[in-house]
């Protein structure tokens, strides 16, 4: 608890403040001519495209003819929309499922990766290929390991006398079915995250613990878990942020059905723009998941800034 | 009033980013001018097609063999993605200016890029142009080029239709005769639960089950087989609520949920791969899918299966001009693109089938059908039984996604089919009353 407030007090206001007040204007506009190529690629790729959204969400419009202005009906036909209310509840139920699968998952294997075992670089490369594999290939693979009729887990299921499964094809399991499958695409990148965090841990924090008398599983609890949070809160919101995005898997694999079982905002904000060419529904659904994200994101830094005692670095 | 500081660099500011806009859109202007809006101009047409392949190749060669014989009206023959985004790049085009003098656009693509100024109303010229022989197309061609007033925005690229496409082997072994030309649902439906084999994944029939215009227009086709229609004669209402709809609903619903004996594709083609490897005994596909068919499959085409009729349902496609660059040669490369000459040589090298009733009568189009005798059905299914095509209507797309859902929640067994019906007919009469 100690810790805790001090650490707070460390990481609190005045230091930061006074530092940009120290700044001398030449130094100012150094700063801004360093960063004026980010900050133009940012407006152009970034501001731009928010603005406009907010000016299409309240307006009619096919998105390629001049638009005409309905105020707040978009948001009005969102509100009694139940696909929209659909694809929003399961949205929430696929960061549910695929952010904390993926975190508790990759820890383990990132501790299995940070030993010193012959052949490690295989290993490590082994983890990490999902991750560089296209989406659309994993989609095939998948597509055919879920197969309900010639998949390869079906057939798994029926050696071990389990019922058969219908995945992609069942309202039910499509949505489970693409976590899991997401879930072999990231947990690549999140092992890469903790076990970049773990070969951070000082060494002498190992050493100090193991004097004390503690064994390795304790050392791991009270040493290097901990020490994880940082990458943790990182992961956290990185992880939640692209699966509040999530298209590109449902798009390839069950292309939001069966019955919109998998249709998930993104993709349901796609097909009202592209295939519905409701360019004006289709940017205020954009509006409502950029709200979301923008809390989702302060409120998940706002708990990591309270929960990690230790700095990077 | 002396300005402060601050202020005057804020206005500097200002004056720089209006600057670059009135810069960036005089750049735009001066770009969207090159191509020479009216009147003639050196540059070559520009046609953008999706085409992949072999069909690449084929259409490749004839722009060579055009701009050979018109080195005054050169042609462009531009790959520009895949057909299935045609329809979004043309809209995006119209916002940069890029946009293409010719372009393949998807029959359904007609309702939406019609209402826009940049798409040619080609009327007048289709019309106007006796030695273009417009009554010489296929019906369901000169139809899906045609919106309801009566205006035509396309001229034909591609007519298709589905036929029923079996294995020959799997139904020898299962000791049934096969498909005739006089099939009834009963005996299509009997045929499927003969070969279809659960406990070693067979199954009789696929029907492809993402809920996109690929579940509907197999639906359609066998509305219209009942004797039932999508919509009222005007147009203004649903009328697939009827005797018809529900028997085709009933149909799907006893092969799928009943009998089994149906294999539901996600969307992603594996019913091609497992008709292949003997799986699946029969398809309701078009001639695109005969290619991708191993040449160790014996298999025969066939008339769809009826009830009241055999009605197909076929999916053509256009080329559409737009208000860019020389209008004249672009109309004149359609024409001869579309005259029955060309058009032969581009279907022997694709399997694609004949445009034009007189393609028929060429002495060229016996080497077709030696090169793909399974065409014949599909050929002879154009005159015969593709009479109907989809409403060219604006709502149809939408339409078209409330039958897909009604369709597969019955192929799913998650709605009876009556219930899936009157669903679909109040979401129907909804978008068609303008909402």
């Amino acid at each position: 608890m100690t810790v805790a407030t001090a650490a707070r007090a460390v990481g609190k206001g005045p230091r930061r403040r006074g530092r940009q007040r120290g700044v001398r204007r030449g130094d100012q506009f150094a700063g801004w001519a360093f960063v004026s190529p980010a900050v133009v690629l940012i407006a152009v790729f970034g501001l731009v495209p928010v603005v406009w959204s907010l000016l299409l969400s309240v307006q009619q419009t096919d998105l390629t003819s001049a638009g005409t202005w309905s105020g707040g009906a978009n948001y009005t036909k969102m509100v009694h929309d139940p696909v929209f209310w659909q694809a929003a509840r399961q949205t929430l139920l696929y960061c549910v499922l695929f952010v904390p699968i993926t975190m508790v998952l990759a820890v383990p294997i990132a501790v299995l990766l940070n030993q010193k075992v012959r052949g490690m670089t295989f290993y490590r490369m082994a983890v990490f290929a999902p991750l560089v594999t296209s989406t659309v290939a994993t989609g095939v693979i998948f597509s055919w390991l879920y197969n309900p009729q010639i998949g390869l887990i079906n057939a798994g299921l029926d050696k071990l006398g389990l019922p058969q499964q219908g995945f992609f094809q069942s309202t039910g399991e499509a949505l489970p079915a693409v976590v899991g499958m997401t879930v072999w695409g990231w947990l690549g990148f999140a092992v890469i995250i903790y076990l970049s965090a773990l070969q951070n841990v000082p060494r002498e924090l190992m050493e100090a613990a193991a004097l004390d008398g503690a064994g390795r599983v304790r050392a791991f609890f009270k040493v290097e878990l901990p020490l994880l949070a940082p990458a943790s809160s990182f992961l956290l919101v990185w992880l939640t942020i692209n699966a509040l995005q999530l298209f590109d898997e449902v798009y390839v694999t069950t292309k939001g059905g069966p019955l919109h079982a998998s249709t998930v905002l993104v993709y349901y904000l796609y097909q009202q723009a592209f295939v519905n060419f409701d360019g004006g529904y289709a940017a205020a659904i954009g509006v409502a998941l950029f709200v979301v994200i923008l809390i989702v994101t302060v409120v998940q830094l706002w708990l990591g800034r309270r929960t990690s005692h230790y700095e990077a670095g | 009033m002396r300005a402060t500081p601050q202020r005057a660099g804020r206005r500097l500011g200002v004056r720089i980013t209006a600057g670059a806009a009135v810069l960036a859109l005089g750049t735009l202007a001066a770009c969207s001018g090159g191509g020479g809006d009216s009147g003639k101009s050196h540059d070559a047409i520009i046609m953008w097609h999706g085409y992949t392949d072999v069909e690449n190749k084929a259409i490749t060669q004839l722009g060579q063999e055009w701009n050979a014989a018109h080195p005054d009206q050169k042609v462009n023959v531009t790959f520009a993605g895949s057909n299935d985004d045609a329809l979004k790049k043309t809209l995006a085009s119209f916002v940069s200016g890029k946009t293409p003098g010719v372009a393949y656009e998807y029959g359904s693509s007609i309702t939406t890029l019609a209402q826009r100024s940049q798409t040619q109303d080609l009327t007048s010229l289709v019309k106007g142009t006796p030695s273009f022989q417009w009554n010489d197309f296929f019906p369901a061609a000169r139809q899906a080029a045609t919106t309801p007033d009566g205006k035509i925005y396309g001229v034909p690229a591609l007519v298709d239709n589905l036929a029923l496409v079996y294995n020959k082997k799997l139904f020898d072994a299962a000791g049934l005769s096969y498909p005739t030309a006089n099939w009834t649902w009963d005996d299509f439906r009997n045929a499927a639960r003969k070969l279809s084999e659960p406990s070693q994944h067979k199954y009789g029939w696929a029907y492809v089950n993402d809920g996109t215009e690929d579940t509907v227009w197999r639906y359609i086709a066998m509305l219209w087989q009942a004797g039932g229609d999508l919509l009222t004669p005007d147009g203004k209402k649903s009328a697939f609520d009827s005797p018809a709809g529900l028997a085709a609903m009933q149909l799907l619903h006893d092969m799928a949920v009943t009998d089994h004996s149906v294999y539901l594709d996600t969307g992603d083609g594996q019913y091609q791969n497992l008709f292949n490897s003997g799986k699946i005994g029969m398809l309701w596909t078009g001639p695109w899918d005969l290619g991708t068919i191993n040449k160790d499959i014996s298999y025969g085409a066939q008339f769809l299966p009826g009830k009241v009729t055999h009605a197909t349902i076929a999916g053509p496609d256009n080329y559409m001009l737009f208000n860019k660059g020389d209008r004249t040669t672009a109309w004149a490369f359609v024409q001869w693109l579309d005259s029955a000459q060309t058009h032969l040589k581009f279907a022997i090298a694709t399997g694609d089938l004949p445009l034009r009733q007189s393609e028929t009568q060429l002495p060229g189009y016996k080497d077709f059908l030696k090169r793909y005798p399974a065409n014949q059905v599909f050929v002879d299914n154009l005159s015969k039984n593709a009479t109907k095509s989809r409403p060219n209507i604006p709502a149809y797309p939408k339409i078209s996604q409330v039958l897909g859902t009604a369709v597969q929640s019955v192929l799913l067994g998650k709605a009876q089919p009556q219930a899936a019906l009157d669903d679909a007919r109040q979401q129907v009469d909804q978008i068609l009353a303008g909402e």
